[in-house]
């Protein structure tokens, strides 16, 4: 009976459970090519390992704690103020924090905090001495990492908040409870459960950070370990200590994994009930604190892009627009993006069904198999934001120096799988409570009409989360589009793309062309992300896909 | 900017855009693959050497002008860069010359066994060190390490290491990682030669007057004109660049009473080219009258031989250290590793 | 007596226009039905202040408060779900609506624990309200209601989730309740055998407005 129910569901879980294997073989396939390597004299890990564990652990822990700080505020000032004008397009911005290409918003923020960036040349002319450069370091780090990962918590809680029952807004508000008691009794419960695995996600994203650390590091003290992998990669051509590094990484990331598994209790991806959400009623206080924290927390996140702008603006566009290096760069990001992006809607849309299969089968109690395979298939598609890219990078350079052919051929291959890799944790959390949803609603109706992959995929899941597959796109399109990552290895002169031609130009002091690259990045993304959704999302669910967004 | 450039300019702009989106279109991602020449040299460099405002481009034209070749310069983010590249492609490597590479570095290169000999007629060097005796590796310029500075920010620059570290709190420098950037080696063995076993309490005591390190010079220097820095590695020829490129007198290499590490730039034949003759033509080039003019303005330092024309006009207002730094190229890579693992931990602390 | 002389009411944007009058006297239930979207909510949510009415007065006792905030009416919900703070205890769930600093011990604490025997539930005093049953769940809501001091108490379709048996038993524990504390009830429900199981008087709404009359 059991093996009769799993094999009858086959059909969405094979396709899933091989691409989750496939991913996982690869990586493993591209590791051990470094060991195969001649120049891999011994596994090692270098002088300082314990020491860079150390302090990217610190930086890691610190930026955590500090996004989901901001992150928990920032939410729960949003949350509170339900209605006014631009909440739409201020909680889209923060959406969009999660794709705004890394570079850019360095360069942003650089301009800003630099020792002769907008405040400190605003306190000179105010007769103030300015403060001391503290971008390059452990506190330039930091601000990076929270920037983007506190917009990411706030927008992720939000959600939760924003799904509290309007029976608890009530309750609280017969009751009598105060603002602090309200956080205490019903808004932090309904976030705990989330708070785990984002916080792990943060930590993991921190923990293995590539480009902010390489740009804003300042000096190896708080490399990460993915930098020293680049290190000893590029700068000392140890393949064996770039293979222990990768390996220690992995296994470092791994375990975290597991342990955030363990906190997050039961399966959390299966129906989140939404009931129609109540007025908060706060005091004027209160009202003019929450109008305070958003005002303050628009500054912040607006200003690195402002002067992205600002600093954009004044770049000679018809000169870069008739530059071949830029033209050639913006189209190859553009393709590598669109490919990126077939390929994230294929994988992530087999990984979820594969997951929901598993998953109403263990709804249903009927297969001791599906346990196992579910938390595997879990784990693995968070496992991909622990495999360095350089890594996989460097293995396909390898693996193309063993077979040969086209370089440039490999070096697509090798960013449209580190682009998968790192798109498809997102992708998967997006899609598959909503492949969920709709299969504990329809699985039924579609067994007792004898409904079979195509025609229940046409029928049925191709409607429900078309908003999801929208927002997935634009993810992975835009994701694809602004990552340095591989391509600090790959990058020549006849393949180059937006975020490694803006990387040169950054390094040379070519500030006006990096200014403007940075801004038509900051305009592909923000249009494709702000407006793709809304084109292909159908009207219908439209509010449904905000509440992933 | 726009106020630049007429309507009619700004036409042709577009159109020409216009045919060349097309033409990308084609081709886009297998750019550069056709050519009209029947062989191409590839040439491995760093940066901003082979950037438009670089030598590459005057070398170039001048160099297809007598081969009937095309030549590519692939530019990687530094001179110890381009030596990785080749290793990591090891035999599908496109490289025909690896050219940027310094004496300090030489060493290490030549022990990866992936350079044969230059075979270019050496007799027209102009060194300071005296004759040249490296079959291998072929020098091509030189200039001596020096931390530059804006005269309106810095009244008065230190002028020697103690000093500079000696420095208020607030003045900050930017230097390269010895690792990938010859600069940033270079500093590590001008301190190194400078003050031997005392170095590291040296790089103890500059450790807070780092702002960042970066993993080139073009980094660095950016950097530093962005004013994030007060001071940067750079050459005693830097402020020529300034000078004369710009007509931008602030600028100046603050000297050193330790004297200054000298650096002479090197180009080597990579054994696995299959252009080979063709390579050493480009070699011997390098040496000629015509590159040796083009790089004193597009590189800013001084060429490695004596020219007809001779140097260009301000750069007699450069100082010129009484008193060079250059450490044998053998000794350098017998301790290059301990030094900088030296280093990185004292950085690191 | 809870007394509603015209309380006018209409959503922003819509043609509707409600209009309630009703009284209730201390010690019985009254129950209102009506099909989905006639108003049932829209009534005791302006009984418990959380939507404000346009215009009319409502009263206990002779005491107006149309416009106190939820927390200073004497008033208290049961809602057909979510009454309950899922994370904590039965004890914590019932001393919270006499005490919003929820205390461990003391006197409250031991009121709460009598309000929790009133309805049955001795033996549940530590346990965390999500292993409680439906039925449990919904009497640790009436065990609070009941310890709050409102005279008022608006039950939203309470028993609706629940199966014949228990519902039967909250019916009967609701009516004994009333009786002895002299409260007055509101009950909304779909169900017309709720109404004629217990309430003194039934409503239906129409149109914006309650028709209706007593039972006994």
């Amino acid at each position: 009976m059991l093996s009769k129910n799993l094999f009858r569901f086959s059909g969405s879980l094979l396709p899933g459970l091989l691409i989750a294997g496939g991913f996982l073989l690869l990586a493993s396939v591209l590791l051990y090519q470094l060991a195969a390597q001649p120049d891999t004299l011994s596994l090692s890990l270098g002088p300082r390992f314990l020491k860079i564990l150390f302090w990217s652990t610190v930086q890691a822990g610190c930026s955590t704690l500090l996004s989901v700080l901001l992150g928990i505020v920032l939410a729960w000032a949003l949350s509170h103020r339900r209605r006014f004008r631009g909440r739409r397009l201020y909680v889209a911005f923060l959406s969009s924090a999660l794709v705004l290409p890394t570079l850019v918003v360095v360069l942003g923020i650089v301009t800003i905090l630099g020792r002769s960036g907008w405040i400190n040349d605003t306190l000179r002319w105010l007769g103030h001495s300015g403060f001391e450069p503290f971008i390059f370091g452990f506190s330039g780090i930091v601000i990076a990492h929270v920037y983007f990962n506190g917009s990411y918590v706030a927008r992720t809680l939000l959600s939760r908040l924003e799904s509290i029952p309007a029976e608890q807004h009530k309750l609280t508000r017969s009751i009598g409870l105060n603002a602090w008691q309200r956080f205490k009794m019903i808004e932090l419960p309904s976030i705990a459960s989330t708070l785990p695995s984002v916080s792990i996600t943060i930590f993991l994203l921190c923990f293995t950070s590539f480009s902010i650390v390489l740009i804003l590091g300042g000096s190896p003290k708080f490399n990460t370990l993915e930098v020293s992998i680049f290190e000893a990669i590029k700068l000392d051509f140890n393949l064996g200590r770039a293979l222990g590094l990768a390996l220690a990484q992995l296994a470092i990331c791994a375990v975290l994994i597991m342990l955030g598994s363990r906190f997050s209790k039961g399966n959390q991806l299966i129906s989140v009930p939404s009931g129609k959400q109540a007025a908060w009623h706060d005091s004027k206080m209160l009202v003019a604190i929450q109008n305070l924290i958003l005002f303050i927390f628009a500054v912040l996140f607006m200003l690195p892009i402002l002067a992205i702008i600002t600093d954009g603006m004044a770049a000679d566009f018809i000169s870069l627009f008739t530059n071949k290096n830029f033209l050639t760069a913006l189209l190859t990001s553009l393709i590598i993006a669109a490919l990126s992006t077939v390929l994230v809607i294929l994988a992530s849309t087999l990984l979820a069904s594969a997951f929901t299969t598993l998953a109403t089968q263990q709804r249903l109690g009927s297969s001791r198999l599906s346990q196992p395979l579910l938390k595997l298939l879990g784990f693995s598609s968070t496992l991909y934001l622990a495999v360095p890219s350089l890594v996989l990078g460097l293995g396909f350079f390898l693996l193309a120096r063993r077979i040969g052919g086209e370089q440039n051929l490999w070096a697509v291959a090798a960013l449209l799988t580190s682009n998968a890799l790192m798109v498809l944790p997102f992708a998967v959390a997006a899609l598959a409570p909503a492949m969920v949803k709709s299969a504990n609603r329809y699985d039924k109706l579609a067994f007792s009409l004898g409904l079979t992959k195509w025609s229940r995929w046409r029928l049925i899941e191709s409607h429900l989360v078309r908003p999801e597959l929208a927002y997935i796109a634009s993810l992975a399109f835009c994701m694809s589009l602004g990552d340095l990552g591989v391509i600090a290895l790959f990058g020549n002169q006849d393949f180059i793309t937006l975020p490694w031609l803006l990387y040169q130009k950054m390094g040379s002091y070519r500030t006006d062309e990096a200014a403007g690259i940075a801004l038509v990045m900051l305009a592909i993304t923000l249009a494709v992300f702000l407006l793709l959704p809304g084109l292909f999302g159908n009207t219908k669910h439209k509010s449904h896909w905000r509440q992933h967004a | 900017m726009f106020g630049k450039i007429s309507p009619q300019t700004a036409k042709q702009h577009f159109k020409s855009a216009g045919y060349r989106l097309a033409l990308l279109i084609t081709g886009a991602l297998t750019a550069g693959s056709v050519n009209a020449a029947d062989k191409t040299l590839t040439i491995y460099t760093y940066d901003s050497f082979a950037a438009d405002w670089g030598p590459a481009p005057g070398i170039e034209k001048a160099f297809e002008e007598t081969c009937d070749c095309d030549v590519q310069f692939v530019a990687a983010d530094s001179s110890i860069g381009a030596l990785r590249k080749v290793q990591i492609e090891g035999a599908q490597t496109q490289a025909d010359i690896v050219l940027g590479l310094d004496t300090n570095i030489a060493e290490a290169a030549r022990e990866t066994g992936l350079f044969v000999e230059h075979n270019a007629d050496t007799s027209n060097l102009s060194l300071p060190t005296g004759e040249w005796t490296d079959s291998t590796f072929l020098p091509f310029d030189y200039s001596y390490f020096a931390f530059v500075y804006n005269k309106e920010n810095v009244e008065k620059p230190p002028t020697s290491f103690t000093a500079l570290a000696a420095m208020p709190d607030d003045f900050k420098i930017v230097i390269q990682d010895p690792r990938s950037s010859t600069p940033g080696l270079g500093l590590l063995l001008w301190i190194q030669q400078a003050y031997g076993d005392e170095a590291n309490e040296v790089w103890q005591q500059l450790a807070p007057k780092i702002v960042t390190v970066t993993k080139g010079w073009s980094d660095a220097y950016g950097l530093f004109l962005k004013d994030e820095a007060d001071m940067v590695l750079s050459y005693t020829t830097s402020p020529a660049y300034h000078d004369i490129a710009e007509g931008d007198q602030r600028f100046a290499a603050a000297p050193f009473e330790e004297g200054h590490y000298m650096q002479i730039e090197v180009a080597a034949i990579v054994g696995s080219s299959e252009n080979k003759a063709l390579a050493e033509d480009f070699m011997q080039f390098m040496l000629s009258d015509t590159v040796q003019d083009i790089i004193p303005t597009t590189n800013w330092v001084y060429p490695a031989t004596t020219t007809a024309q001779g140097l260009p006009e301000g750069f007699e207002k450069l100082h010129v250290p009484e008193n060079s730094l250059l450490l044998d190229g053998i000794e350098v890579e017998k301790n290059r590793n301990a030094w900088i693992d030296q280093w990185v931990e004292t950085l690191g602390q | 007596m809870l007394s509603l002389q015209n309380v006018r009411f209409a959503y922003p944007g819509s043609e509707t226009v409600y209009d309630f009058s009703l009284q209730v006297t201390a010690g019985e239930i009254s129950c209102i039905s009506g099909r989905s979207g006639s108003g049932k909510s829209t009534l005791l949510d302006l009984i418990a202040g959380f939507q404000p009415p346009v215009s009319g007065a409502i009263h206990w006792h002779q005491k107006d408060f149309t416009h106190l905030p939820p927390d200073k009416r004497p008033v208290t919900t049961v809602f057909q779900r979510n009454n309950l703070f899922e994370h904590r205890n039965a004890i914590d769930n019932v001393v919270v609506g006499i005490n919003p600093k929820v205390p461990k011990q003391g006197h409250d604490v031991e009121r709460a624990k009598a309000a929790l025997t009133t309805v049955g539930l001795q033996d549940y005093f530590d346990t965390q309200v999500t292993l409680l049953s439906g039925g449990q769940q919904q009497r640790v809501a009436i065990a609070r209601a009941v310890l709050r001091d409102a005279g008022v108490i608006l039950l939203d379709e309470p028993f609706s989730a629940l199966d014949q048996t228990t519902r039967a038993e909250m019916l009967s524990l609701i009516r004994t309740l009333t009786t002895k504390s002299a409260r007055a009830v509101i009950m909304v429900t779909h169900d017309l055998r709720d109404c004629e199981a217990i309430a003194d008087s039934h409503y239906v709404i129409e149109q914006g407005t309650l028709h209706g009359q007593s039972i006994n």
